[in-house]
């Protein structure tokens, strides 16, 4: 995935986490991902050049509202694309880094792999799960007819 | 068995001459586009031009001359259900046919919070099936979010594997069944990944709404991604049916196709020969037998020649059909408009998935005897193409086999009992092999029995059906039943006698002539001897009295 597409993705998922107050942190010290935010600041300390920007393709609202199921009128698609484009430029630091000489990591992890042992066990609460569906007709999930996959 | 359907030979007569030609020439065309095959381990090619029996199916002589000039290229995707006790990322049982929704937990219903841990089975499974399918592992990969919004996936995504497989460039190698022309073929694995599965929807009656079962929600899936190195239905549906035999021999999964625990889906593009760029590709879902991959990749490839040939190649389109089992072809689905944009990303819940030396050459070594292997060593024992596909499919019936073997009966002996009446006795009981009484020493036992001539092989039938049905020993069952053979000549000639003199009338109608009386003869004999005479001594010994009587 490119680079630009994942900062994209990680930056709707920050907008939504703060949807209540309708304001994206665009002041870092305001960061919901503190350890996110810290290893930035690690990478951007040691990096030579100035943060630049907006070398990233402008973000495609309207359709990265569609693909998230999340429906803006006109005038919020207006007014949050110049704060989604701030997010994405924020993260777009990142494209700065001089990488040349450095292994592609996987992953981020440090903690080695958690596993688990294939033995069943029955929830107990299942009551409460099937009481917190919207729709349950017994003994399915009612949805709307649904006609074809994405 | 792979269930093909063998569907009777439309013959028109006039043609019959022309149309073996027809045969020839096809064959080769089919089989000269086949992948050269380049792995040192291909010794056992074998070097028979491909005698491809056309697939009998109810075309006219027209489409057979049109389908000559095209080629038609296969890849399929298949999907397979692990076996394992749990969940792929939480520890809900899974129970096919278990009641709706009773197998469910946060984790699989997707509620906030719930995180996933992975089934170490999972992992196992897919080194396990990757290393059998001769692929390169990835010794470190990761999952990834595939996500999309559909009514029977709760998290909005699947957990899956996107760049990084853990296995991936390898092979299988497959014999073709002996009444489809036989020879063997090698097919090309792009990928093994893990993933996991979405629920199930059910669409209601009166169609205002569906309806979920979230059980089989997060059971692990291995999917298998083939090379486009299938040619036509009879490659793709024996693949599929080698792939079966693969996950049931190394036991990662049931492979039922009808229980949804093996699910292919055909990629199929057809174009004139000679041209260098691919056709259009076209997904087929919703086959749910091997016989089904087989005619619906034949109705596909008549349908797409048909248009092509007439121009109006622009018809076919990128899509998904549907495979319709009672209309016996293909539909469309609803057209997707564009390609999905699955915004892949690396799962933040999951950590590296990492593999060791240690833990893959543990796994290698505990690895069966893979069908291929059976099948290559089972050819080296002298046994027929047909009788090492029979023997093979099936890992119990290999395993009884190999026992019977190990405790000295002969090969084509027991080869000859298992596919005959072992193996008829096991389709009117309904019985798999390791169900049934008798034990493969027992069955040894018995062959040694007939060929030391303590018994007569007539008799040893109905051992044989009494040991499956009640188990025992074959030198109980003799004793007890007091079956030994007589082979001491002067008894049966006392015997024979007898019965010559109690037939006195038969005995002129056979001095007038009437020699197949031989037979009713014989009979008499061993009705009186409770057939436990050496049917050869009788007859030999019967024919000399026979004839040295009439003066």
């Amino acid at each position: 995935m490119t680079r630009q597409a994942h900062c994209q993705t990680v930056s709707l998922k920050v907008l939504n986490l703060n949807w209540k107050s309708h304001t994206p942190p665009v002041d870092s010290s305001s960061c919901p991902l503190p350890s996110l935010h810290s290893t930035l600041r690690r990478i951007l300390r040691n990096c030579s050049t100035a943060a630049t920007g907006s070398s990233l393709q402008p973000p495609d609202v309207p359709r990265l509202a569609e693909t998230a199921r999340i429906s803006l009128t006109p005038i919020e698609v207006e007014e949050f694309t110049p704060k989604i484009r701030q997010v994405i430029d924020w993260f777009g630091q990142l494209q700065d880094v001089e990488l040349q000489s450095v292994e592609p990591a996987l992953r981020a992890d440090t903690e080695a792999y958690n596993l688990r042992e294939d033995t069943p066990e029955t929830f107990e609460n299942r009551e409460a799960m099937v009481s917190g569906v919207p729709s349950y007709e017994e003994p399915y999930i009612k949805v709307p007819k649904v006609l074809s996959k994405e | 068995m792979a269930s093909l359907l063998f569907r009777g030979i439309l013959i028109h007569p006039p043609l019959l001459n022309s149309s073996n030609a027809l045969f020839s020439r096809k064959a080769c065309a089919y089989y000269c586009r086949m992948r050269t095959i380049t792995r040192a381990q291909v010794a056992t090619q074998v070097n028979q031009p491909p005698q491809l029996k056309y697939p009998p199916n109810a075309r006219n002589n027209g489409l057979e001359i049109l389908l000559k000039d095209y080629e038609t290229i296969i890849g399929i995707e298949t999907h397979v259900q692990l076996s394992t006790l749990t969940k792929a990322f939480c520890s809900c049982p899974y129970n096919y046919g278990s009641p709706p929704n009773t197998s469910v937990c946060p984790v699989c219903m997707g509620l906030p919070g719930a995180l996933p841990v992975l089934n170490s089975k999972v992992i196992e499974a897919a080194v396990r099936l990757g290393l059998a399918l001769n692929c390169e592992l990835s010794f470190n990969s990761k999952f990834d979010r595939k996500q999309y919004f559909y009514p029977d996936l709760p998290k909005g995504y699947q957990i899956s594997q996107f760049d990084i497989p853990i296995a991936r460039a390898g092979y299988i190698d497959l014999d073709l069944p002996v009444e489809f022309g036989g020879g063997q073929r090698r097919f090309g694995i792009t990928r093994v990944h893990m993933e996991e599965d979405a629920g199930k929807l059910l669409h209601s009656g009166n169609g205002n709404y569906s309806q979920v079962d979230l059980n089989r929600a997060g059971v692990p899936l291995l999917e298998v991604v083939s090379e486009p190195d299938m040619r036509n239905g009879i490659e793709a549906a024996e693949y599929a049916a080698e792939l079966q035999r693969l996950v049931r021999y190394l036991g990662v999964s049931n492979g039922n196709m009808q229980e949804g625990s093996l699910r292919c889906d055909v990629n199929i593009s057809v174009r004139p020969l000679g041209q260098s760029q691919f056709g259009t590709k076209v997904e087929i879902k919703n086959l749910n037998s091997f016989s089904s991959v087989n005619r619906a990749i034949d109705y596909e490839i008549s349908r797409q020649v048909l248009l092509l040939s007439q121009g109006q190649g622009d018809q076919i389109v990128q899509e998904t059909r549907l495979w319709e089992e009672g209309s016996q072809k293909t539909v469309t689905m609803r057209k997707k408009e564009g390609l999905s944009d699955y915004r892949y990303f690396p799962e933040p819940d999951l950590p590296e998935v990492v593999l060791t030396e240690g833990y893959v050459n543990k796994i290698r070594g505990s690895l069966p005897e893979l069908p291929e292997m059976k099948r290559r060593r089972y050819e080296g024992m002298g046994l027929s193409m047909q009788d090492v596909l029979f023997l093979a499919n099936d890992v119990k019936v290999a395993d009884f086999f190999d026992a019977a073997i190990a405790k000295g009966a002969e090969v084509k002996l027991a080869a000859n009992w298992i596919m005959g009446d072992i193996a008829a006795h096991m389709k009117n009981e309904k019985l798999s092999i390791d169900e049934i009484k008798l034990t493969p020493h027992e069955l040894a036992e018995l062959i040694a029995a007939i060929k030391g001539g303590t018994i007569s092989g007539k008799i040893g039938k109905e051992i044989l059906f009494e040991l499956m049905a009640k188990g025992g020993t074959v030198k109980k069952l003799i004793e007890e039943k007091d079956l030994v053979q007589i082979t001491d000549p002067t008894e049966i000639e006392k015997i024979i006698d007898k019965v010559l003199l109690d037939n006195p009338k038969q005995l002129e109608q056979y001095r007038g002539g009437k020699t197949k009386l031989q037979g009713y003869f014989a009979g008499q004999v061993m009705k009186a001897t409770k057939g436990k005479a050496n049917p050869g001594l009788l007859n030999k010994i019967l024919l000399e009295k026979l004839n040295a009587k009439s003066s």
